[in-house]
């Protein structure tokens, strides 16, 4: 565990009273977990990137209505979901969220025509993350990536959490199919 | 379907409390096929771990940046007072140019005329001295009027920048205070 001279919480407090350094210093803390969220789940580095400066953006101007300092982490991921869910709708308007998927290719996420994933294991955990529904991408990265409880799953979702195991679990299912004979095979 | 007493995913995902988790070990040393099972969870999490996380591009920007860049007027100002210094001593230096023209004019002018000449040419050639005479002082006087409102639009613009670089800085000052308002009372953490 990395030791932390001062804890998240003690930064968010200030930052609400107007310390700009102390929210830099949150922003340093969060921005790379931020970016990797979002990268996972638009599929897209440029995307990726403006959103998480736009989630810190307005995680600041918002952070007054922070009412627990110790839910810092699920109101952020709220945000940066909100944040990409409305960059999707302003996208493609007129499609169903539901049926709405990342820029990438099943090479993995592509940019600029560059593979991020180059290993035969990556690769297959990048098609099989990419076939599954946005919905159930979004909860294995927040499980298994991000490591949130069910809880707080919810609540950056908005939905209930027997919806979220739902998603989690059908994902699960499917990715055992398609990863763990690859794994145990010993690709790397 | 598991015959485990408690779902084996919320076991793995460590989502199920100490008790409940204690029961299910209990179950699994004993259970092959949940055994399995927990094995291919196993695999399957950790060839997810194998997309490891990538680095940001970029670092993101601070809400504090954008204090630290130089006003409007000051970056307009730092770009064009030196055009604008070379354009008033280029004028400077035409305008003492044009000043020292008379005298070289005026100069052929001094010797006396020749007694041969006629008095019509006498009177001719001081016509013409005249009337290059006035010429070249309405001419510095034209360039002394220029220099002196180009001398005025300098100031004019100096002192319009210094307005602007106040204002600027009035407005940074007032988004400062707004950032460094007391918020609303936080809650209590839990």
């Amino acid at each position: 565990m990395i030791f932390r001279a001062v804890e998240d919480a003690d930064l968010i407090r200030r930052a609400a009273r107007g310390g700009v350094e102390a929210f830099n210093l949150l922003v340093s803390r969060w921005d790379k977990r931020v970016y990797n969220y979002l990268l996972r789940i638009t599929g897209n580095r440029e995307d990726a990137l403006d959103l998480t400066q736009d989630v810190f953006l307005k995680a600041y101007q918002n952070l007054r209505k922070l009412e627990d300092p110790a839910r810092f982490s699920p109101w952020l991921y709220r945000i940066a979901h909100n944040e990409a869910y409305s960059m999707f709708r302003k996208r493609r308007p007129e499609a169903d969220l539901d049926s709405l998927e990342p820029e990438g290719t099943e090479t993995g996420i592509a940019v600029g025509g560059s593979s991020v994933f180059p290993m035969e294991l990556s690769l297959a955990v990048a098609g099989a993350l990419e076939r599954l529904s946005p919905d159930q991408r979004e909860a294995v990265v927040l499980k298994i990536y991000q490591g949130f409880k069910f809880e707080e799953m919810s609540e950056i979702l908005g939905c209930p959490v027997s919806t979220v195991k739902s998603r989690l679990y059908t994902a699960l299912e499917l990715l055992k199919l398609e990863l763990a004979p690859v794994k145990a095979r010993g690709a790397s | 379907m598991s015959c485990s007493p408690f779902d084996l995913k919320d076991y793995f995902l460590k989502e199920l409390p100490e008790p409940e988790g204690r029961q299910v070990e209990a179950h699994v040393k004993t259970c092959q096929p949940c055994r399995e099972e927990l094995e291919r969870l196993r695999l399957t999490q950790a060839a997810l771990f194998s997309l490891r996380d990538e680095e940001i591009p970029q670092r993101i920007a601070f809400v504090s940046d954008k204090i630290f860049e130089p006003s409007r007027a000051r970056r307009w100002w730092t770009a064009w007072a030196p055009s604008l210094a070379f354009a008033t001593a280029a004028l400077a230096v035409v305008a003492m140019v044009m000043r020292t023209v008379p005298a070289t004019v005026s100069a052929p002018a001094a010797p006396p005329a020749p007694v041969v000449q006629t008095i019509s040419d006498a009177e001719i050639q001081s016509r013409i001295d005249a009337a290059v005479s006035k010429a070249v002082a309405a001419q510095t006087t034209e360039v002394k009027s220029l220099v002196a409102e180009l001398e005025n639009t300098r100031r004019g613009l100096r002192l319009a920048a210094a307005e602007y670089e106040l204002s600027q800085k009035r407005i940074g000052a007032v988004r400062l205070t707004a950032y460094s308002m007391p918020p609303e009372p936080l809650g209590e953490v839990k």
